[in-house]
């Protein structure tokens, strides 16, 4: 029982890292957007397994709202944003496709290697994901440096934020409730936020 | 009996069994292909009929051909059934295991794109050119990945050997199957489709000679050159489909040399060959050509697939 | 009581910016209101301080909220630099340059950004400060675009995403601690509380304190201005307007700090203070380094003044590094930079309207054109140099001999000479701006002197500060220093 728990909640979590990685192949904002609402409903999915198993009740409602504001809600706004931009351009990032790909691999070994001492002194079924999420926080990491394009830029911050979801529901079955209301307020606040700016610099720019 | 004998006896047995059916292979997804496309297409065994029709023709070599467009189709042939012979078809006691393992098997596919590409640069010309460099990036891409695949198996499993490798996974599925695994998988498929130059890679059935790259290197070759050519080609594809199937995914592989057994395994490598067959038609009905630079792409996403998985299997034991 | 005095900080700022965002027609009279709302929050802060200076007791409202000496010295500072900008903002003078909307933007903005500031310095939930935290991010990159040029949005949008992400990493820190502390078996409502953690720190493992350590600082780093995550503190500072840079340079950036400074504590508990002194003293010289070499070459006013907060805040995070009189200096740093950064901003918003232009060859002539402006201009820009009488000085001399007691004469050297850089850079654009031919055209004489009075309140203060530190601030920063170095 234990054993398949920890097996479902790392291939969830190897799932998110996977379609981060979409993010450096593909070109088109679209796809981005696609690839994180999946994730999204990975996470929110993740977060019922941990809730069942674990016991631990609010995560049910942590999953809803996960589902609810990045599976549904920021995916919204996010194509309302790319609806919006002008040219239908292929997305060009800074780095080209390949070596990308190589550079988000070699983060992801990187994060296994220094999460290492991590999972062992954790002693949740849940720490084999660990090095997986952290991971995923670098390859983020790397998406916003990377691109240049702004709605890439948000899909990889918003990518960093299921990173640290992730991490915090594998390391300890989530945070205390009310930090993750402030974390759900925050990340809707600041893609609202993010939306308002991205349309001025829309106006103000000749593109 | 003699154990020795009856280690030759399986082994040529899985390769016959390899050598034979490869043709057929190749017209089962065809055949679907066409019906997909809404033809009627041709049977399973019109490859066959090919075969003996270009074996009987007669050849035409070019004047600037040297000994090596000769002595290429059998180099691959050679290569290629060598390589089948290490491969588990229908089960997990593998006498060849003490031959060679998963990077002997590799490094003979490998040996036969090799000649393939050096058959195709040797009459000098320029479709033939174009293809062999073409092969060589492709290969050049996979390898990595193909050898980061396999070591993945080998980490989780802790042997290189191919049927220790089946055998570990049959017995302690839970152990073996897991996300790197998975992702080990997944790298693998599309490395197949690079390696047989099958779409979206490469088409096998285009006739424009500038979106060929597999096609191009044996435009020069004719008759009973030709037919080895193709043979071996499709011995290449029914023998990494094999270990995509049993590799993975080895349910119904018999564990011991018991006559019933192996019939089960029969079976099962029949109808595993048969599933995949089918993804192989879908997914090549579905997707249009890479343009040949985006191929790269493709290549090194199925790279960082499998280094995730080795760096999935290496962390978590 | 508590309850009363923590209500007194909060609720004026917060009251006051949903006042903005519900009224929309009157805005002067809305600015007005304003300007009487936030000396209330100044006068709780106060007398908090004072409470905490006399031997108080920390003020502790139910399991959010705790005021020790130093969130009360920080939350002091806020509401003082608030204070000014919320004065000095579009809407109350005499002479309106500002439109309508404009005026109700900026008041909604101002007071929620000075409201999550004092939040984020007075909650003992360390996860509830980390949302404020990310919350001052979001209001001020609103404001940052209040007059709509291609590059005021641009630098917006960099602060936005650079910000976002250097949060997003804090938070990292923040869960991998909390997912450490967690596994030791301490009651999870109050595992993220300084003072919980403080005590289960020693039950952390080492390797997983100092990797969050290391998040942490890279995360609220890049909201201080360190480097290497500093680049979009020239853009944003300088495209802001005045009243905006003024708390954002002068305070916003040591509650970045402080947060640091709440985690220091913790991971020094678990894996002594070697580690964490040694990273501070490095990113400290590096965001010392490429503030004062960057002043070199700067041509645009406020952009000088955004370098030179960079330089400031890379000096006070070296100076938490140095053990009990570094900490102290750097406090004190804290302190004198909040006033003469905050001073020096809004004088600059006062010369661009009047100049037009924001580069220093356009804005010749200072002295002949706006006398009494001129003069604090140069006292600001003396006491960011580091000039005596005024605080910086004392607080710099005092670094530089923490120093070299630490046991770092070389890097306590070259910090010298960064300084003494700085130093020369500002001074040689403080001559060109106030001497000189003005241009023509210009405006002479100085007007909205209430402004100007108004401001030379921080300058004289400075000056107190330099020549003696009054009794009162000295105890509230032992104390500070104590919440720090116990």
């Amino acid at each position: 029982m234990e054993a398949a728990f920890s097996r479902i909640t790392m291939t969830a979590a190897s799932a998110m890292l996977l379609l981060a990685l979409v993010v450096l192949w593909r070109r088109h904002a679209g796809a981005y957007i696609t690839a994180f609402r999946t994730q999204s409903i990975a996470l929110a999915v993740t977060g019922a397994v941990v809730a069942s198993y674990g016991g631990a009740s609010e995560l049910f409602f942590v999953s809803f709202m996960i589902l609810v504001v990045k599976g549904w809600i920021v995916p919204s706004v996010l194509s309302g944003m790319d609806a919006k931009r002008q040219s239908a351009r292929e997305l060009r990032p800074l780095l080209n496709t390949e070596t990308s790909l190589l550079v988000s691999g070699a983060l992801a070994v990187a994060a296994y290697e220094i999460s290492r001492p991590l999972a062992e002194v954790m002693n949740l079924p849940t720490r084999g994901g660990l090095p997986i999420a952290l991971a995923l926080v670098f390859v983020s990491l790397f998406i916003v440096v990377s691109r240049r394009e702004v709605i890439a830029q948000i899909v990889g911050f918003l990518m960093l934020e299921n990173g640290i979801a992730l991490l915090a529901l594998l390391g300890a079955y989530g945070v205390p409730l009310i930090v993750e209301l402030g974390v759900f307020l925050d990340v809707l606040l600041g893609v609202l936020v993010m939306q308002a700016v991205v349309y001025q610099i829309h106006d103000t720019s000749a593109d | 009996m003699d154990p020795l004998m009856t280690d030759a006896l399986v082994i040529a047995a899985q390769t016959a069994f390899l050598i034979v059916i490869a043709p057929a292979v190749v017209g089962y997804v065809r055949l679907i292909k066409a019906r997909l496309q809404g033809r009627r297409g041709a049977t399973i065994i019109q490859p066959y009929r090919e075969l003996r029709k270009t074996f009987r023709k007669g050849m035409v070599i070019a004047e600037s051909a040297s000994w090596i467009f000769h002595v290429a189709p059998f180099a691959i042939v050679g290569a290629t059934t060598a390589a089948a012979s290490l491969a588990p078809v229908v089960s997990t006691v593998q006498p060849a295991d003490l031959v060679g393992d998963l990077f002997v098997l590799a490094a003979l596919l490998m040996l036969g794109t090799f000649f393939l590409a050096l058959g195709g640069l040797d009459p000098g010309t320029a479709f033939g050119g174009m293809g062999s460099s073409r092969e060589m990036t492709v290969a050049a891409l996979t390898e990595p990945t193909i050898a980061i695949a396999v070591l993945t198996l080998a980490l989780t499993t802790g042997s290189t050997s191919l049927g220790a490798i089946t055998g570990t996974v049959l017995k302690t599925p839970a152990y073996a199957i897991g996300p790197g695994h998975a992702l080990a998988f997944a790298a693998f498929l599309i490395a197949l489709i690079a390696e047989t130059g099958r779409l979206p890679v490469d088409n096998p059935s285009t006739h424009l000679e500038l979106t060929m790259i597999h096609e191009a290197m044996i435009l020069e070759y004719s008759g009973p050159y030709l037919a080895l050519i193709e043979w071996a080609a499709a011995v290449r594809l029914t023998l990494l489909l094999t270990l995509a199937a049993n590799l993975f995914l080895p349910w119904g592989m018999a564990t011991s040399l018991v006559p019933a057994a192996l019939t089960v395994g029969l079976c099962a490598i029949v109808v595993k060959l048969a599933i995949l067959g089918l993804l192989l038609a879908l997914l090549e009905t579905r997707v249009a050509k890479l343009r040949l630079f985006r191929v790269p792409e493709l290549l090194a996403l199925s790279f960082t697939l499998a280094l995730l998985g080795a760096a999935s299997s290496f962390f978590t034991k | 009581m508590d309850l009363m005095v923590v209500l007194a900080l909060l609720t004026p700022p917060f009251a006051a910016g949903v006042l903005a965002l519900g009224v929309r027609r009157a805005p002067a009279r809305v600015a007005w209101l304003n300007v009487l709302t936030m000396p209330i929050s100044l006068v709780a802060a106060g007398a908090i301080a004072v409470r905490l200076a006399t031997g108080g007791t920390p003020v502790v409202v139910g399991e959010v909220w705790r005021i020790d000496a130093l969130s009360a010295l920080l939350a002091v500072l806020i509401a003082s630099v608030a204070t000014l900008a919320v004065a000095l903002g579009p809407g109350t003078a005499r002479e309106e340059h500002s439109q309508a909307a404009e005026i109700r933007t900026f008041r909604i903005y101002v007071n929620l950004f000075a409201f999550t500031m004092l939040v984020a310095v007075s909650t003992v939930n360390l996860g509830l400060m980390w949302v404020a935290i990310e919350a001052t991010t979001v209001t001020s990159a609103l404001l940052i675009p209040l007059h709509r040029t291609k590059a005021s949005v641009d630098a917006s949008w960099k602060y936005l995403l650079i910000g976002s992400v250097g949060i997003a990493l804090a938070f990292t820190g923040t869960v991998l601690a909390y997912v450490d502390v967690a596994a030791t078996g301490v009651d999870i409502n109050v595992a993220l509380h300084w003072t919980a953690l403080r005590e289960a720190a020693t039950a952390l493992h080492p390797q997983v304190a100092r990797l969050a350590f290391v998040f942490l600082l890279v995360g609220f780093g890049t909201k201080a201005g360190l480097a290497p995550t500093h680049t979009w503190l020239p853009d944003a500072h300088s495209e802001a307007p005045s009243p905006l840079s003024a708390m954002m340079s002068g305070v916003l950036l040591a509650v970045a700090l402080y947060a640091v400074a709440r985690w220091k504590v913790i991971v020094d508990v678990a894996v002594g203070s070697v580690f964490t002194d040694s990273l501070l003293i490095v990113v400290g010289l590096a965001t010392l380094a490429v503030g004062s070499l960057s002043l070199l070459s700067q041509t645009h006013f406020k952009r000088l003044l955004a370098f030179s907060s960079i330089e400031h805040m890379g000096l006070a995070c070296f100076g938490l590094a140095l053990g009990p009189l570094g900490t102290f200096a750097a406090l004190l740093h804290l302190t004198g930079h909040a006033l003469a950064k905050s001073t020096t901003f809004l004088l600059s918003g006062r010369v661009l309207h009047r100049f037009g232009s924001g580069t220093i060859s356009a804005t010749r002539g200072l002295l002949a054109t706006a006398p009494k402006t001129a003069v604090l201009i140069a006292a600001g820009m003396f006491a960011l140099g580091g000039l005596p009488p005024f605080g910086l000085f004392l607080s710099e001399i005092l670094i530089v001999k923490a120093g070299w007691a630490a046991g770092h004469p070389l890097l306590t050297t070259a910090v010298l000479i960064l300084l003494l850089i700085a130093f020369g850079s500002l001074l040689v654009q403080l001559h060109r701006m106030l001497f000189g031919e003005p241009p023509t055209g210009i405006a002479q004489g100085e007007r909205a002197s209430g402004a100007v009075l108004l401001l030379s309140v921080p300058v004289v203060l400075l000056a107190w500060l330099g020549l003696s530190i009054p009794a009162p601030l000295q105890m509230l920063l032992s104390k500070a220093v104590m919440v720090i170095r116990p």
